[in-house]
């Protein structure tokens, strides 16, 4: 049960794998294209089967937690045996039918307004297989939602244009070198696609995630002002939040953003109103901010 | 960070200076001057007996000190000289006699400062009005109930008992005609009656009844008398005014038919409160029905006479002051509000038609408004009514109203699963209820569905713990343990109380251990027939309640008191405790034993009897590994739909000896599922002694990792789901018609604003199509939040959500989490 991820009530699939790498992403599980094996340790029980059943003995277990070795091929024997669930697999395959007979369960829950959304990792890597996925769910009277960054090649959005209600699309950076720099991609490619969509009849949220020190300069605001205007139904900025930084831990990475705390409830009225004076109207805010005492 | 958990507390609305004084009077508790403490009344002999003991047989808490209750009230009772002739009567009418001087001479007359409402004291203890022989005989067969009730409650199997209230009087009939035209109705039947009748039991019934019918009458009259007294003393002409409106409302209703407002809620407090009084208990279930509809005449017609809806809401504003006095009966005891807080006066409003239509009305709205200002508050218990075609502007206040409170104000019944239910058990009482009438069906007490004006189901009377079945295989037959006596000390031996079902190593497959489940479900279901038939064959035959048998359609008809069987639609309700505790257990076993052979049968009955303490590795795989109910697991909840079908089946079954009530299956479980925890061993799903069983038709603490929307499709397939053309409304099927409480925690962020307020309102149409019969909703509190912190197990399904990211809460780190906590206390997004 979603209430983030596009209009009504909605169930979403996140698909994984993502071309771009933001340093800040809140799903870092998501931009590696393969199965992977994550360990929660706060359930955790301890008893060390995992390393036993290992069949390429690429577990350690010391007292900092459990360690999958970098050859883990996330064949699933640890997670399967594993008692209590701390060891989980993420990624798990489906067929377009089976993917369809799970989420369809929950249609009674979401009305007139709410349905599916696919959201990552980039939805679009896979595709085909949204295209095959969303025409099963026009088929049967199903909303769709398309959670994408926009990097991905044009025809693959005007494939699947007819079969999607609404595109959720994220515009980042305005500024190419800092979209590099943070993301590890251009934002060229980006940006035409965006261009493209706001000329057809699609309906379109844009979001911007503000991010302390990355997304969160007036300069940004301003650009990406430039480039949303009034073009498109709803322009979201979103307040950072740490709530990831555990996920970090659990993949063992390090996150940049480790020590930030979140932003000033009066800084994102500020940047609303930039967004709003600087040609999108339509510009408005969400998320957390700093407690104020 | 400074907290301010005051913030996240709902405070009461904008109330008129009256209601605001009379709720705060109430909440003086033993510091007013005026109480609704219980006093006592006998007949003087010396055997008498007041208190009944056996409608405390399902309250365990009070199981100590139930001869403690008896002769308190025995010493405190006043003497009530009867005339001549009293002894001479039949019992029946002893009691109309007896109550009748009580409530009319010997109770204080009393009324409240700025109260709209005459009758304020009612929580009386009467005497049985027994002769020796009578009294004698029926002490020696409490004792024998009494033994049954504790043996089957010492040994884990739950509790059961003849029980008071539970139902929804007749009061249309009263308010729209009056006591007058049910008085005129007795003596035409009586008239008819032969002599033999007339002087055997339909006479004396009668009789009894006519006498009753006089009560409200008199006392009513007294009180309007009263008023013109406190009229005469009061200078302030609007008070003056009032009172004398009172007794003119008071010298009319509720013998007469009411014509406005005011005298119907005069009526319908008048009629209500003597039920509480006759029965000798406050407020046990004793519910309103669907208050919006029969009193909605009365609303226009004041409407039109241009009475504001200020002062109906002030009218109703002291009935909500009234109800909560029933908790001074033991004020003493328990401070401010009583020993309790589970009486259960419910009220419905809204809920579809005859012919399928909506029939919310402005007095719907009125009566929210009234609900929210008032909460939080105990009495009475609202039940909103939903259903396919519930109207938008109901769902945006309900949902505004939830999102203002941390439990909500109300419970939800949705009327398509709910009317399956009551046509699934029409077949038993001819054409009584039909699928033109099925609509009229209103819950009583929390959530219990009942008809209205005639039906006694003793919806908590039997609360049996489905679990012992699983018990009890593993002991072929007996306890897995002696019980012991924890006053005494003293160890039983283990006997053979439930059938032989076979060795555990002779279980050797899945299909025998579910056929000896079933088998020893078919004894606990039967065990608990014989412990009822004790106390119901008792209050049969000495506890009649003929003021209460004159609002139940059939008694007079029939010439049987209520407690006879006299309602013309009689269940016996056998309420289910720990239904997902038990569908874990056996998908527990099938799995790890069965279809995983994760250990043996021997292992695993081992690793409970250890309380699981050296197991560690099997129990966190029972846990996590083994299916749940809860998590839309088509073949989970498939095992849940044949567990409920099976026992539901077997309660079907059975029929009371002494009155001829049937059986049917509903799951309430009030709080026993707590208590409950702490006599279960340790069971097969993973829970340890005495961590809590599941309750009523919930999933299993922290079972429902997949989300509220897959929690409300298990319930929903739990109680048989839809099926095409073949359901038993429309397309929805519902194995208990008594109804099965659902409870479901959200966050408060989840209802933040007007667009996750519509999301919300998605979730609700949701359950009308899949869910379960009622809903409880609870919203997250930080408490709950802490909670999580310290057991991570037990909520793994919460769910932590800031735009765009959600987290479940229990796997994030501590500090995230207390800044979570912090947030939901501010509810600052």
């Amino acid at each position: 049960m979603s209430t983030e991820d596009g209009p009504g009530l909605r169930t979403t699939v996140f698909l994984k794998g993502c071309p771009l790498a933001c340093t800040w992403c809140h799903n870092p599980e998501s931009i590696e294209p393969r199965s992977h094996v994550e360990w929660k340790g706060v359930l955790c029980m301890g008893c060390g089967i995992c390393a036993k059943v290992c069949p390429k003995h690429g577990i350690t277990f010391d007292e900092d937690g459990v360690h999958t070795a970098d050859f883990c091929e996330a064949c699933g024997t640890c997670t399967r045996e594993c008692p209590t669930q701390a060891l989980e697999l993420k990624g798990v395959n489906y067929t377009v039918d089976d993917l369809y007979a799970t989420v369809i369960k929950d249609r009674a829950f979401w009305g007139k307004d709410g349905g599916i959304t696919m959201s990552g990792g980039e939805a679009t890597l896979q595709w085909e297989d949204v295209l095959a996925f969303f025409k099963k769910c026009k088929a049967d009277g199903v909303h769709t939602a398309l959670d994408t960054c926009g990097f991905n090649r044009r025809d693959v959005y005007e494939q699947l244009l007819p079969y999607t209600d609404i595109f959720l699309y994220d515009l980042k950076l305005f500024d190419d070198a800092e979209h590099v720099k943070y993301t590890g991609q251009s934002n060229k490619i980006i940006f035409e696609n965006f261009e493209w969509l706001a000329g057809t009849d699609a309906r379109i949220w844009v979001r911007t995630p503000i991010i302390p020190g990355a997304t969160d300069t007036d300069e940004n605001i301003k650009g990406l002002a430039g480039i949303v205007r009034d073009r498109v139904e709803k322009w979201e900025l979103c307040s950072f939040n740490n709530l990831c930084v555990d996920k970090y831990e659990r993949l063992g990475k390090e996150w940049d953003f480790k020590g930030k705390g979140l932003i000033a409830k009066a800084r994102m009225e500020e940047l609303t109103a930039l967004a709003q004076a600087s040609g999108s109207p339509i510009a408005f805010w969400s998320g957390a901010t700093a407690l104020e005492n | 960070m400074a907290v301010k958990y005051e913030n996240a507390i709902k405070l009461p609305g904008d109330l008129s200076p009256r209601s605001k004084w009379l709720r705060d009077y109430y909440f003086e508790g033993l510091n007013r001057k005026w109480n609704n403490e219980y006093t006592a009344y006998t007949t003087g002999t010396p055997w008498d007996l007041q208190f009944d003991e056996m409608t405390y047989y399902i309250v365990p808490e009070n199981h100590t000190f139930l001869s403690t209750f008896g002769s308190t009230f025995r010493q405190l009772a006043q003497v009530v000289p009867m005339p001549d002739g009293f002894w001479d009567k039949s019992l029946v009418e002893r009691k109309a006699d007896f109550l009748k001087e009580v409530m009319v001479n010997q109770v204080p007359m009393e009324i409240i400062p700025g109260d709209l409402l005459c009758g304020a004291r009612f929580n009386v203890f009467t005497s049985m009005c027994l002769t020796e022989a009578e009294q004698k005989e029926r002490d020696r067969l409490v004792k024998e109930a009494r033994k049954s009730m504790k043996w089957i409650f010492q040994h884990g199997y739950g509790n059961g008992g003849a029980t008071s209230g539970h139902l929804v009087p007749g009061y249309q009939k009263i308010v729209d005609h009056g006591f007058k035209a049910e008085y005129e109705r007795y003596e035409a039947m009586y008239n008819e009656l032969s002599e033999a009748d007339k002087n055997g039991q339909h006479g004396a019934q009668l009789r009894a009844m006519m006498t009753s019918c006089t009560i409200p009458k008199e006392l009513s009259e007294k009180f309007s008398m009263y008023c013109k007294q406190c009229a005469d003393k009061v200078d302030d002409p609007v008070r003056k005014e009032e009172l004398l409106k009172m007794a003119e409302n008071t010298a009319k209703v509720p013998w007469n038919g009411a014509t406005n407002f005011w005298e119907a809620v005069q009526s319908l407090w008048m009629t209500h409160m003597l039920v509480m009084s006759d029965e000798n208990y406050p407020g046990p279930g004793v519910s309103f029905g669907r208050i919006d509809q029969y009193l909605y005449p009365y609303y226009k017609k004041s409407i039109e006479d241009g009475m504001s809806e200020d002062f109906m809401k002030d009218i109703l504003g002291c009935m909500w002051f009234h109800c909560n006095s029933a908790y001074d009966g033991y004020i003493k005891v328990g401070g401010n509000q009583g020993i309790t807080a589970g009486y259960g006066q419910l009220l419905t409003i809204s809920g579809m038609g005859k012919d399928g239509q909506d029939m919310t009305n402005d007095l719907t709205y009125l009566i929210l408004d009234v609900i929210d200002d008032w909460s939080p508050i105990l009495e009475p218990k609202p039940n909103v009514r939903l259903h396919k075609g519930s109207p938008e502007k109901l769902l945006d206040k309900v949902v505004d109203m939830i999102s203002k409170s941390q439990g909500a104000p109300f419970l939800l019944n949705f009327d398509e699963r709910s009317m399956a239910g009551m046509l699934r058990e029409a077949r038993f009482y001819g054409d009584l209820i039909n699928e033109d009438n099925v609509c009229e069906y209103a819950p009583v007490g929390c959530l219990e569905n009942t008809m209205v004006g005639n039906d006694r189901s003793g919806t908590v009377d039997n609360n049996i713990n489905l679990l012992k079945a699983m018990e009890l295989v593993y002991g072929n037959g007996k306890d897995m343990e002696p019980y012991e006596d924890i006053m005494g000390g003293k160890p039983t031996k283990l006997t053979q109380d439930g059938p032989k079902t076979g060795e555990l190593k002779d279980l050797d497959t899945w299909e025998k251990f579910f056929d000896a489940y079933k088998k020893q479900t078919e004894y606990l279901i039967k065990k608990f027939v014989d412990n009822y038939e004790l106390s119901e064959a008792i209050r049969a035959k000495y506890n009649p309640t003929p003021y209460l048998s004159c609002l139940v359609g059939g008694c007079a008809e029939k010439g049987l008191d209520v407690t006879q069987g006299g309602a013309e639609i009689g269940f016996v309700t056998m309420e289910g405790v720990t239904f997902a505790s038990t569908v874990d257990s056996l998908l527990a076993v099938k799995y790890l034993v069965y279809d995983k052979k994760e250990c043996t049968l021997e292992e695993l009955v081992q690793a409970l009897y250890d309380n699981w303490e050296g197991h560690d590795v099997l129990q966190a795989k029972a846990k996590n590994r083994a299916p749940k109910y809860g998590r839309d697991d088509d073949e989970a909840d498939e095992l849940a739909r044949e567990v409920m079908e099976f026992w539901s089946d077997e309660t079907w079954k059975y029929e009371t000896k002494s009155t001829h009530r049937r059986f049917r299956p509903g799951m309430l479980s009030w709080n026993y599922w707590v208590g409950g925890s702490y006599v279960m061993k340790a069971s097969a799903n993973g829970r340890a002694n005495p961590q809590f069983l599941s309750n009523a038709i919930c999933p299993s603490n922290g079972a429902d990792i997949n989300g509220p929307t897959s929690n409300a499709n298990s319930v929903g397939k739990a109680l048989g789901g839809k099926v095409d053309g073949n359901g038993d409304w429309t397309e929805y099927v519902n194995y208990l018609p008594n109804g099965a409480s659902h409870t479901i925690t959200f966050n408060t962020s989840l209802i933040r604003d007007p667009t996750h307020k519509e999301k919300f309102k998605s979730f609700l149409h949701g359950y009308i199509e899949n869910g379960g019969t009622a809903l409880q909703i609870n919203i997250l509190d930080p408490d709950v939040l802490r909670e999580a912190q310290a057991h991570p197990q037990d909520y793994r399904h919460l769910l932590v959500r800031i735009t765009g990211y959600n987290a479940y809460f229990v796997s994030i780190g501590r500090e995230l989490q207390d800044e979570i906590i912090a947030r939901e206390s501010h509810m600052g997004y």
